[in-house]
């Protein structure tokens, strides 16, 4: 269908809409609009993709500036989902202006999943793909084949090179598939063909990395423009994204390859002096001259990239103590070997950077200043010496990124070696974090670069506190409601068990024989009511080992397995799919299954559950993060003494968003139903910080059951739905029709009309979501409103 | 006990040049490097005395010891044993070094050479201590950076060590203030960064039990209010609803209190930071102290110029018998003195002084100074571009 906000045409790709979704498309546009950054939390299962890229597109087509979409998503599928989504949009498009639009829109993953190369691509691990590839399409590799050496080159990559370099794929929606499908027949690398079309295109979709990870963001994302809409899906976790981009840990494994390789990287230069002097020579003289940067930039296949933001990098030339090839190794040996003397320490130590570059100082002669150089100068030494085989240099890569980073910056970082792997570990195995605590520091160039920046998920509440951890300001900051022609989910909180003991996964009670009957009579009573499938989320791995040892001595296990099949996830990928795949089967079929699995772990993340495949989840514990990890420790510290967020409000809305996350898998769609239970007495005291959407359709009378009244009322709900309930019932409450939208509307502005002295009619156009949502709920006779404010004045704040 | 073989040192040490320098830690580097190459130490567990031949596998505490000398490794029992006593030579085969005790300690890098590097790199370091501030630009700092690192390089891997040494020393005689003042500076520095640190750590500890000692507060404040209401409910007199929409504003109350309290606390925190600081606060970001410039000779007129010859030139002979008569006067000349330079150089300065100002200098637009029209030895200073004719004084 076809609408407008404000002076903006929308082609919306479905007949109908959810109000929530109108209003959503209001807020991106005022956000846009205005030209600042957004925090919008949209409930899952109501088409938040299909929302955003309508008005996107709409908003690229209509206004003259066509800014460019950059679409980060998480993981490969919902890449893929967002490109299918596109593609239908457009091609509803094309069918309503009567004419294919010049568009363009692909999506961007890593080598892996794009390599056509016959042996390249059967290489099991990411990282050897990307070195591999490396050293056959490496701008030095390529001058070796003109000479006339004998090197292998990779012809999907030569063969970009006879196309026009701005238009090496036509126009259209690319998905992955097809940009494959399309680089087999036409013989060109579809991974260099995304990242050359970047600059050409309407449309990107990537990965978080892409535009977070400086090592890869300087390589791919540089040339964007600044106004560019960059949109941060499923951004939940967008915190820990940035901390991971910039964090490094060592072991003395990874050391010691380190130190092969810098004693390879000896033999090399000792070689090449003997053999072609002269290139050695015009390194160093281009060193001298400080001429690097310029040359290096245009080679999209180097070996790696300056792991610092480009903010912080130091443009100078490289110090004059590391400018010799064998000069710089030996610099490198030396601190490869003060690091393994570090790592010979059998106590914990925390450290800041500068008063472990004190003590580098003091102990080695290494300075600040070529430390921070080392990337840099890795880069160039590599390239000179022409190395083919690249993946054996990846630990000194890293040790190079971790001496660039450590001397770059200075607060917001914290090394942590852990001599031992756990607590009761005697054989030291020590690891050396180089850990990031602040989240704001990757994502800074990012917020400062573009001046629309859109983070937006499912599960994304306290929508205050993502401002405040990645230090920015929103000029739009909302979360909607669900609106639903009748309750299609049932939150609940059980405190209790069926004896009124409490039930919690706390540390002191987790392990109590009563406390864990209880769980266990929970899951054996859901597995008696719950139609086909069951998903249960845990704390921990180790708790869920322990408690399903304990089930197993109490035999309620024996009884689960009378109803359903039990599943269990593992840290295992390969065998946890297989447990997923079973656990389909075995819904479909009718039998239904329990799925037993981490809040934290893959299935929490990634999997839906829709219609059958999930009509309850379990959500045994609150999932707070393990509190002793000294990384964490030191990251609630540093959040504490910078941001003014207390250690505790930070655990519980880290916990919370997981259980947000866990509940939110199995409503994928308002035609879906399912119930969501919270099983822990902590959560009575933290049913506000759900998502809108939850809070707001989780009663009163719910939020403190004991197991047996939790059941009668699951019985309640199940029965109400399975009476049919024909789509129709939903028009004009939870979807709109064109005429419905267009009453809405009127009605919206008719009250603005009432109070029009105040607001002026300037911005009449600019509807605000929140009105629209209040008018949709006003509507659909449901009394959400009064009973969330009832959940927002609860005393237990 | 297969590694015992392998961590024995070489057998065998060449010595083409006929024995010689034994006298610098590192003199003869080059020899010392092909013998420290098969001294890597080997896997931990196992490592074993190459002299006792005991093994950490037999006695979990042995500890080995090295000495700059010669960076042959022992354990702690030999040293003892052999050192004792006074110096003695190393008892490794091959080596004839004399070592004394009091050298002797623990092995800090893995890698011999490593070890060996470092001590170089003090030594080197001692002497070239220059920073950045002391060089006109980076460029000059960088290839001074690169001529240390050559010469440390070279002594380390034994490439014309004599030479190294020598360029070493003559540096350190050459600079000897600069490299006291430039050491006196690292040790300030290094002394404040201290003091920084473990005022940093405290303050950091203060934050954090002032962090604790809030939450405390709040929890008992709530259990208060809780206990307060409960009470309230068990008199029965009032309505449940209110009691509890009571307590819950009471509790919103204080921490709105507990919230603004803070705040001030932060804003006074931060003024008295800003105000008093200097009573104990180490200041951050300082930069280092300039190094004094180094004295020029006493200068008491401040920079005045006494060679007025800008404005005209002394010439040899002058036909004034101011000058001509005590030029054959004997008395006069028999002081020795320049009768030319004392009464001429007189003359002609007293005639120009006072007319320091010159127009054309000032605004620097071409002194056409070349028009050297000697008028009685003098040259006129010409003002070109303005046209001011000034006025000749004789
Ligand atoms: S250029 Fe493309 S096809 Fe060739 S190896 Fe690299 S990723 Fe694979
Ligand atoms: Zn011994
Ligand atoms: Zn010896």
């Amino acid at each position: 269908m076809k609408f407008f906000i404000g002076d903006l045409p929308v082609l919306f790709p479905y007949p109908r809409i959810y109000p929530e979704q109108y209003a959503y498309m209001c807020d991106l546009k005022r956000t846009l609009d205005s030209g600042g950054h957004c925090v919008l939390e949209m409930p899952s299962g109501t088409g938040k993709t299909v929302s955003l890229l309508s008005l996107i597109v709409a908003y690229q087509q209509f206004y003259p500036e066509h800014r460019k979409l950059i679409y980060c998503s998480r993981t490969m599928s919902e890449i893929e989902k967002a490109l299918a989504e596109l593609k239908a949009l457009m091609k509803y498009r094309a069918d309503q202006l009567g004419e294919v639009e010049d568009f363009r829109a692909l999506g961007l993953t890593s080598r892996k999943n794009l390599c056509l190369h016959p042996s390249v691509k059967r290489e099991k691990s990411g990282s050897v793909v990307d070195a591999r590839c490396r050293s056959l399409t490496a701008g030095f590799v390529k001058e070796k084949k003109e000479r006339g050496e004998d090197v292998e080159l990779c012809v999907y990559h030569e063969n970009l090179d006879l196309l026009e370099p701005h238009n090496l794929l036509p126009t259209g929606v690319w998905t992955l598939d097809g940009m494959a499908r399309y680089g087999e027949q036409h013989k060109q690398c579809p991974y260099f063909t995304s990242r050359r079309m970047m600059p050409f295109c309407n449309v990107i979709i990537y990965s978080y990395h892409y535009l977070l990870d400086p090592k890869i963001a300087e390589r791919v994302s540089k040339e964007l423009s600044k106004d560019c809409i960059v949109v941060f899906d499923e951004a939940h976790n967008i915190d820990n994204v940035c901390i991971e981009s910039l964090s490094i840990d060592l072991t003395e494994d990874s050391l010691r390859k380190a130190a092969r390789g810098a004693s390879n990287l000896e033999r090399k230069i000792s070689e090449m002096k003997d053999t072609d002097a002269q290139k050695l020579q015009n390194e160093y003289s281009k060193l001298v001259e400080g001429l690097q940067a310029a040359d290096e930039a245009r080679d999209e296949g180097a070996f790696m990239s300056n792991p610092a933001l480009p903010d912080d990098l130091l443009k100078e030339a490289v110090p004059g103590n590391i400018r010799r090839a064998e000069h710089f190794t030996a610099f490198l040996k030396r601190f490869i070997e003060y690091l393994k003397t570090r790592m010979k320490v059998l106590h914990v130590i925390s450290e800041t950077p500068p008063s472990f570059l004190q003590h580098l100082k003091e102990l080695t002669f290494i300075e600040k200043k070529p430390l921070r150089f080392c990337a840099e100068r890795l880069t160039s030494l590599v390239r000179t010496l022409e190395l083919s085989n690249i993946e054996d240099y990846q630990p000194l890569q890293e040790v190079a990124s971790f001496a660039t980073l450590v001397a770059t910056y200075d607060t917001g970082f914290l090394l942590i070696l852990e001599p031992y792997e756990s607590d009761t570990a005697t054989v030291p195995n020590p690891i050396l974090h180089f850990t990031c605590l602040d989240a704001a520091i990757a994502i800074k160039p990012v917020l400062e670069r573009f001046s629309s920046v859109i983070i937006t998920s499912g599960t994304i509440s306290p929508l205050e506190m993502y401002p405040k951890m990645l230090g920015f300001n929103t000029v739009v900051q909302e979360s909607y409601a669900m609106t639903l022609a009748r309750r299609s989910f049932l939150p609940m909180i059980v405190t209790r068990g069926s004896d009124q003991g409490s039930m919690s996964s706390g540390f002191q009670t987790r392990n109590d024989p009563s406390n864990v009957r209880n769980y266990g009579s929970l899951l054996v009573e859901y597995s008696k009511l719950t139609p086909d499938g069951i998903v249960v989320f845990f704390p921990s791995y180790l708790y869920m080992e322990s408690i399903i040892s304990m089930w197993q001595g109490m035999g309620i296990l024996d009884q689960v397995w009378k109803n359903k099949l039990i599943l269990v996830e593992t840290p295992d990928s390969q065998e946890t799919s297989l447990a997923l795949e079973t656990y389909r089967t075995a819904c479909s079929n009718g039998r239904g299954a329990v799925l037993l699995c981490v809040a934290r772990g893959k299935v929490s993340e990634g999997i839906d559950f829709d219609h059958h495949y999930g009509r309850t989840v379990l959500c045994i514990g609150v999932p707070f993060q393990y509190t002793e990890s000294r990384i964490l420790k030191a990251r609630l510290e540093f959040l504490r003494e910078t941001y003014r967020i207390r250690e505790n409000d930070f655990l519980s809305f880290d916990a919370m968003r997981h259980c947000a996350q866990c509940l939110g898998r199995v409503l994928r769609g308002k035609d879906d139903y399912g119930i969501m239970v919270m099983a822990d007495k902590r959560f009575a005291k933290k049913r506000n910080q759900l998502p809108k959407w939850i809070s707001s359709a989780l009663m009163e009378s719910d939020s403190n059951m004991s197991v047996d009244q939790s059941v009668a009322t699951a019985k309640k709900f199940l029965k109400t739905m399975s009476k049919p309930f024909p789509a129709r019932m939903q028009d004009g409450v939870s979807t709109w029709s064109y005429e419905d939208l267009m009453q809405h509307k009127g009605k919206i502005d008719a009250e603005r009309q009432l109070d029009g002295p105040m607001n002026g009619d300037a911005d009449a156009y600019n509807m605000h979501g929140d009105q629209i949502m209040n008018e949709a709920q006003g509507a659909d006779g449901m009394d959400v409103d009064a009973d969330f404010d009832a959940a927002m004045n609860s005393m237990d704040v | 006990m297969s590694r015992a073989a392998q961590s024995k040192p070489a057998p065998a040490v060449k010595r083409p040049g006929g024995g010689g320098g034994s006298g610098g830690d590192a003199a003869d580097g080059g020899r010392l490097h092909d013998d420290l190459s098969s001294l890597r130490v080997a896997d931990p567990a196992t490592e074993s005395c190459p002299v006792c031949k005991s093994s950490r596998y037999l006695n979990a505490n042995l500890r080995f010891l090295v000495n700059p000398e010669c960076y042959h490794k022992m354990c702690e029992s030999c040293v003892d044993r052999i050192f004792s006593h006074g110096p003695a030579q190393c008892p490794l085969p091959g080596c004839k070094r004399t070592l004394r005790k009091h050298r002797f300690r623990v092995q800090t890098f893995e890698d011999i050479k490593v070890e060996r590097e470092v001590d170089i790199r003090k030594r080197v370091a001692l002497v070239f201590n220059k920073r950045e501030e002391d060089f006109e630009d980076l460029r000059a700092y960088n290839d001074y950076l690169n001529d240390v690192e050559d010469i440390t390089f070279n002594l380390v891997e034994g490439i014309d060590v004599e030479k190294s040494n020598q360029r070493l020393e003559s540096y350190r005689s050459l600079h000897a203030d600069e490299i006291a003042a430039n050491q006196h500076l690292a040790q300030e520095e290094k002394m404040s960064y201290k003091e920084l640190q473990k005022q940093e750590r405290q303050q950091a500890k203060l934050r954090r039990e002032a962090a604790h000692r809030e939450e405390e507060e709040e929890r008992r404040e709530a259990a208060e209010t809780k206990r307060d209401m409960l009470n309230r409910l068990a008199m029965g007199t009032e309505d449940a609803e209110t009691v509890a929409k009571e307590g819950q504003q009471v509790q919103l109350k204080r921490r709105m209190d507990r919230q603004a309290a803070a705040e001030r606390q932060r804003q006074l925190q931060a003024a008295s930071d800003m105000n008093n600081g200097s009573s104990n606060l180490v200041i951050k970001g300082l930069k280092s102290r300039k190094a004094p410039e180094p004295e020029a000779p006493i200068d008491p007129f401040g920079g005045l110029s006494f060679e007025g010859r800008q404005y005209y030139n002394l010439q040899d002979e002058y036909t004034w018998e101011v000058i001509q008569n005590p030029k054959k006067d004997k008395v006069v000349r028999a002081g020795g003195y320049d009768v030319m330079e004392q009464f001429g150089g007189r003359a002609l300065c007293e005639a120009f002084s006072g007319l320091g100002v010159f127009v054309a200098d000032e605004t620097s637009e071409g002194v056409k100074g070349e028009q050297d029209e000697r008028v009685a030895g003098t040259r006129r200073a010409e003002v070109g571009a303005k046209d001011v004719k000034m006025e000749d004084p004789f």
